[in-house]
């Protein structure tokens, strides 16, 4: 990498950024509509089933949905450079009110998700390399397999079948109670299993890999060295070896926020929670283009924002690493 | 050992006796692979296990708690779990195998082609999957799928395949580059020998110990998203018994409270998965080449 001219540098990354959003925009822009399926419905209900010919063409004409792809992508480019997503067939608002309006649900449930993953597995990794081989960090190791064995969804399943049927504690879906939108404690209720099912979904595959990397830094030279000079394990631990797997860590956790998201949309979709998650499967299944577009680029650039900032922080501790030689990248993407 | 003065660095390895003959299952996860055995060999014969047609519709026995006649109950519409659950394996068994099959073969072909190309086309190739691989698996899956409209077997496979090469096309091109310099190889070359002939005959055995783990561990998401998909409907519909379309159901099994739909259908995924985990587990502790610890 030159590192010489900074400026080249991220002109670099921007231009890959915006390339790869371009293409992202095309691929779905040209499968969608190449695909089966009638978007009138979603604008028209059952209506259309009773149409005439001729009323179809002029309610495909209204909505340009007549006109070469070609001419139709360059339209919706043209529109979506000045800021104008276009309209939900469905909702019948514009897309950027309708996807605003779910946002807000979908970045408070990913974001403790990530929030807690992210400490979590840092506590359970150093926990499990603290007590190496010992009966605490199998047990946590097999239970942690266990876990990450469970799919998502079933888990949902699992947790309201106990916890909103059986004991009835707990509401199995939604965000918040009718007419309670600002009840903060109504809210907090209503997070609690769809954060939890998060959460176990993905929290043992990253502590597992933070643990090994702690074994991993432990055994270097060093540590040999600290102890020599009469520190404690516990020093050792937390002022050398953790200072150690920090730029790894945060890579790491740059990685895993596509992940997360992915599984914020499964688990949206089980508890019916109104989020984009549920917005994007409605949108893809009903045909409704300008939505799905926006929701795509939307979740297109969080993932790939995240992997470039990935890509630096491994950049900046090894400049060894080429931007094709990422090994820290490929291990991660393993699932 | 004085107070003053520790000895530090000492191994306690050292002190161990000299370690006895171990014996041959030792570290083998015999109860996995037995217990993976019984549920491929069940489903694989399930015409001899089944008590019941798993596809009729026994409307006078709707939601029946497991009893003896139903072994594990019935379902909202009236069909048998027991008999259900291994016919239905047989499919969710064979898209976890097939779409293991389809991107293990797209990641070999496209990450040998991409380790012996020029400098270019490989940067172009590695950006490509860079690109792929940061977006999450079963979004795309999700996507595709709804798009495609609706599933058969096959289709699934091939878009659970299509969307999970990407890594194991890395660490094959990672391996490629590393041996494709080698006499061996560049000696095939000189003979005329095709692509796809030194793939087979020398690229192929050298690396495959090291994507063994991902290739199993392929079969366990091909599985989970099969299942993940049917569940949430874009996957197989309600007629093609799979574990997935069993789970289906479940939002019905939930209001009326039929735990048997829920829990029986997902503890089989589950038992499946994690033999599938170990035995995976057991493979990369042994091929220990690309993973540096444990």
């Amino acid at each position: 990498m030159g590192r010489k001219n900074p400026l080249a540098y991220f002109g670099k990354k921007c231009l890959v950024f915006v390339f790869s959003i371009f293409v992202l925009s095309l691929a779905v822009f040209y499968i969608s509509r190449l695909a089966p399926g009638d978007p009138l419905v979603s604008y028209y209900g059952d209506r259309v089933e009773k149409m005439s010919p001729k009323e179809r063409e002029w309610a495909e004409d209204k909505l340009g949905l007549n006109d070469p792809l070609l001419v139709q992508y360059v339209r919706w480019m043209e529109n979506a450079v000045h800021g104008d997503f276009g309209i939900s067939y469905k909702y019948k608002m514009d897309v950027t009110e309708v996807i605003a309006s779910r946002l807000e649900n979908t970045l408070i449930l990913g974001g403790l998700g990530f929030v807690l993953i992210f400490v979590l597995s840092m506590l359970l990794g150093v926990l499990c390399a603290w007590r190496e081989e010992g009966w605490l960090d199998r047990a946590i190791c097999k239970i942690g397999t266990v876990t990450s064995c469970i799919p998502e969804f079933w888990l949902s399943l699992v947790l309201i079948l106990i916890f909103s049927i059986g004991l009835r504690w707990l509401p199995s879906s939604g965000a918040y109670s009718i007419g309670k939108k600002d009840d903060v404690w109504d809210r907090i209720v209503h997070l609690i299993l769809p954060v939890s099912v998060v959460v176990t979904g993905h929290l043992w595959y990253y502590a597992y890999m933070i643990r090994n990397k702690i074994l991993e830094e432990v055994r270097a030279d060093y540590v040999l060295l600290a102890k020599a000079k009469g520190l404690k394990k516990r020093s050792i631990m937390f002022r050398h070896c953790l200072r150690n797997i920090i730029p790894s860590y945060l890579s790491l956790m740059a990685i895993s926020v596509p992940h997360i998201l992915g599984g914020t949309y499964i688990v949206e979709t089980v508890f019916s929670y109104p989020g984009i998650g549920t917005l994007s499967y409605e949108s893809a299944r009903y045909k409704d283009y300008n939505l799905l577009m926006l929701l795509c680029l939307m979740t297109g650039i969080v993932v790939i924002l995240c992997g470039i900032l990935a890509q630096m922080i491994n950049e900046k501790i090894d400049p060894r690493i080429k931007a094709t030689e990422e090994a820290e990248i490929s291990e991660v993407k393993k699932r | 050992m004085s107070s003053q003065f520790e000895i530090v660095g000492i191994r306690p390895a050292d002190a161990k006796p000299p370690v006895r003959r171990q014996k041959w299952y030792r570290g083998k996860p015999l109860f996995a692979a037995a217990l993976l055995g019984l549920i491929v060999a069940g489903c694989l014969g399930c015409g001899y296990i089944m008590t019941k047609d798993p596809s009729y519709m026994n409307l006078s026995n709707c939601n029946v708690a497991p009893d003896r006649e139903f072994l594990f109950g019935t379902d909202t519409m009236g069909r048998d779990i027991f008999s259900m659950i291994w016919y239905g394996g047989r499919i969710s068994l064979f898209i976890g195998a097939a779409a293991t099959v389809v991107s293990t073969f797209l990641a070999i072909v496209f990450g040998a082609l991409s380790g012996t190309a020029p400098e270019w086309l490989d940067t172009l190739l590695m950006r490509l999957t860079d690109i792929l691989l940061s977006v999450p698996n079963l979004l795309v899956t999700v996507l595709l799928q709804a798009i495609l409209g609706e599933a058969n077997v096959l289709s699934l496979s091939l878009v659970i395949g299509v969307t999970s090469w990407t890594s194991i096309a890395k660490v094959v091109r990672t391996e490629v580059r590393q041996i494709r310099g080698s006499e061996y190889v560049i000696a095939a070359k000189c003979m005329g020998g095709g692509f796809f002939y030194i793939l087979r005959k020398h690229l192929t055995p050298n690396f495959i110990s090291s994507i063994m783990f991902m290739v199993v561990m392929n079969v366990r998401s091909a599985i989970v998203a099969e299942s993940t998909l049917s569940f949430m409907g874009i996957g197989l519909p309600l007629e093609v018994i799979s574990w997935g379309s069993m789970l289906s159901l479940s939002e019905k099994a939930l209001m009326t409270n039929s735990w048997w739909m829920i829990l029986i259908p997902g503890a089989f995924i589950v038992a499946t998965l994690l033999c599938i985990t170990s035995i995976g587990n057991y493979i990369r502790k042994k091929a220990n080449n690309t993973q540096s610890n444990l």
